[in-house]
């Protein structure tokens, strides 16, 4: 090799291999695959970024299975394990619960006593009586009357045990509804199965609930929160690595009856909607417990939630009330993009946190 | 001012229109209408052809009517005109849902502002 002539076909070469590099970077680039489908009772959306269009596919058939498999297991009025477990209880009979419906109520029952009960799964009779235990709630509300006797016998989730591999209560008014968990539990598992299939980054919508994980790209995913009064969106998060983002809302079911708009998030204090909140976000690396939170803190209401999400370790929380106030976390503060600027934003410290200024 | 300081001017001025036009342009218009029954697409419609469609499906027959840009969904078995509530949808993403009858509408556009819809 001498002198120019060498450098010539060095650069040739080096310029051709890069050229080769950037077309074979062309030809396999990475997309995000979008699938839609029912499932869970629910419109689900699956988005996978990789560059591997069988891979995303095998994901989203996976999916499919799983949220139909939970969704059957965990039904609180159609025949199935969770069914069967509801009456035993009824009946007073200890009962040992299949495996895949046994693991969502422990961590349900420990949620629900981190959460000094307001969120509630125990409460069954109570959405039944309010016929939120169909797939139409028409209203009326039910009579005052039956809900004050059923909150007369108290059921709780710290009323239900498990010895021996055995469930059982001396409460007999207890029954599950898994509702405001299930589908964040599914969801977080579905996810799991997901990366289990090789999949890193993937966003995966239940009906309006997601989990995210990795990055599409050299980007972070971009999520909008859907404003409660309408189609339009309240504010943009973005995220990368792993999280869930769930909201409660009262907009979500409801029946309205003589002008009375009555939603599905029930306090199980009073028997009745809770009022005061109008949504909430939660967002949090299990699903699971996101989904139970944004209940539990839409029950609270915005003068009680930083103390639950405090006992929960919750701390992005925005909380939009019937006022139209944003209720933030600092965390939370710092990751929203408001596009429709609130009626006012709070940023509010949880208790036993100091903050990022230091807090009293 | 020299004419290498007219072109850093330029070329800023030139950065800043894009990455206004990238990241703050209003939603995007709608140009289509795609309709999914069940787990199928079953049409994928321009927005600007006046017309009327019948969707079967597991609760009965949902309507979705197409006029000046926009779609809707007209008529819808669910007993609380959930689908229908959703009204015209004009920017890329809208959609409407009929959970009982399994019918998703949505309009799609020149648009990639976010991902996933929260709510």
């Amino acid at each position: 090799m001498t002198g120019m002539k060498g450098i010539h076909r060095g650069t040739l070469w080096i310029t051709a291999l890069v050229l080769a590099a950037l077309l074979l970077a062309g030809c396999e680039r990475p997309e995000i695959h979008r699938e839609r489908f029912f499932a869970f009772g629910t419109l689900v959306e699956l988005n996978v970024y990789t560059r591997d269009a069988d891979l995303a596919r095998e994901g989203a058939d996976a999916v499919r299975a799983d949220l139909a498999r939970m969704h059957r297991d965990w039904h609180a009025w159609k025949p199935g394990p969770l069914q069967e477990v509801n009456q035993a209880l009824a009946r007073g009979e200890a009962i040992r619960a299949d495996p895949a419906v046994l693991a969502p109520i422990l961590e349900a029952r420990a949620l629900s006593l981190r959460t000094e009960g307001l969120f509630n799964p125990a409460m069954g009779r109570l959405f039944a009586l309010w016929g939120f235990q169909s797939d139409q709630a028409a209203g009326p509300p039910p009579p005052q009357e039956a809900v004050e006797a059923l909150l007369a016998r108290d059921p709780d989730m710290a009323d239900l045990h498990m010895e021996n591999g055995r469930l059982s209560t001396e409460n007999p008014a207890v029954q599950l509804d898994l509702g405001a968990f299930a589908k964040g539990y599914g969801v977080h598992r579905a996810v799991d199965h997901l990366r289990a299939l090789g999949i890193e980054h993937a966003i995966l919508n239940a009906g309006g609930d997601l989990r995210a994980i990795g990055r599409p790209g050299d980007r972070p995913w971009r999520i909008g929160i859907r404003d409660p009064d309408g189609q339009g969106v309240l504010a943009g998060i973005e995220i990368q690595g792993d999280e869930a983002v769930f909201t409660s809302g009262d907009y979500e079911r409801y029946f309205t009856h003589e002008g009375v708009r009555y939603h599905h998030i029930l306090d199980p204090r009073t028997g009745y909607p809770a009022r005061g909140s109008r949504s909430v976000t939660v967002i949090h690396e299990d699903a699971g417990l996101a989904d139970a939170a944004s209940t539990a803190l839409f029950i609270a209401g915005p003068e009680h939630w930083p103390r639950i999400a405090a006992r929960l370790g919750v701390d992005k929380v925005l909380l939009l009330d019937a006022t139209g106030v944003a209720h933030m976390t600092p965390a939370m503060a710092q990751r929203v993009a408001f596009r429709k600027e609130p009626a006012e934003r709070r940023i509010q410290a949880l208790p036993g946190d100091p903050g990022p200024a230091g807090g009293p | 001012m020299t004419r290498g300081d007219a072109l850093v001017i330029l070329l800023a001025a030139a950065l800043v229109g894009g990455a206004y036009a990238l990241l703050w342009s209003p939603a995007a218009p709608a140009t289509q209408v795609r309709i999914v029954s069940g787990e199928r697409e079953i049409a994928r419609l321009p927005l600007d052809e006046p017309r009327r469609l019948e969707v079967p499906g597991p609760a009965g027959i949902t309507v979705v009517e197409i006029r000046d840009g926009a779609a809707r969904c007209a008529a819808s078995p669910g007993s609380r005109g959930i689908c229908q509530r959703a009204g015209w949808l004009r920017q890329a993403g809208d959609m409407a849902v009929s959970l009982p009858n399994h019918v998703l509408i949505e309009v799609l556009g020149d648009t990639g502002r976010f991902d996933s819809i929260n709510y």
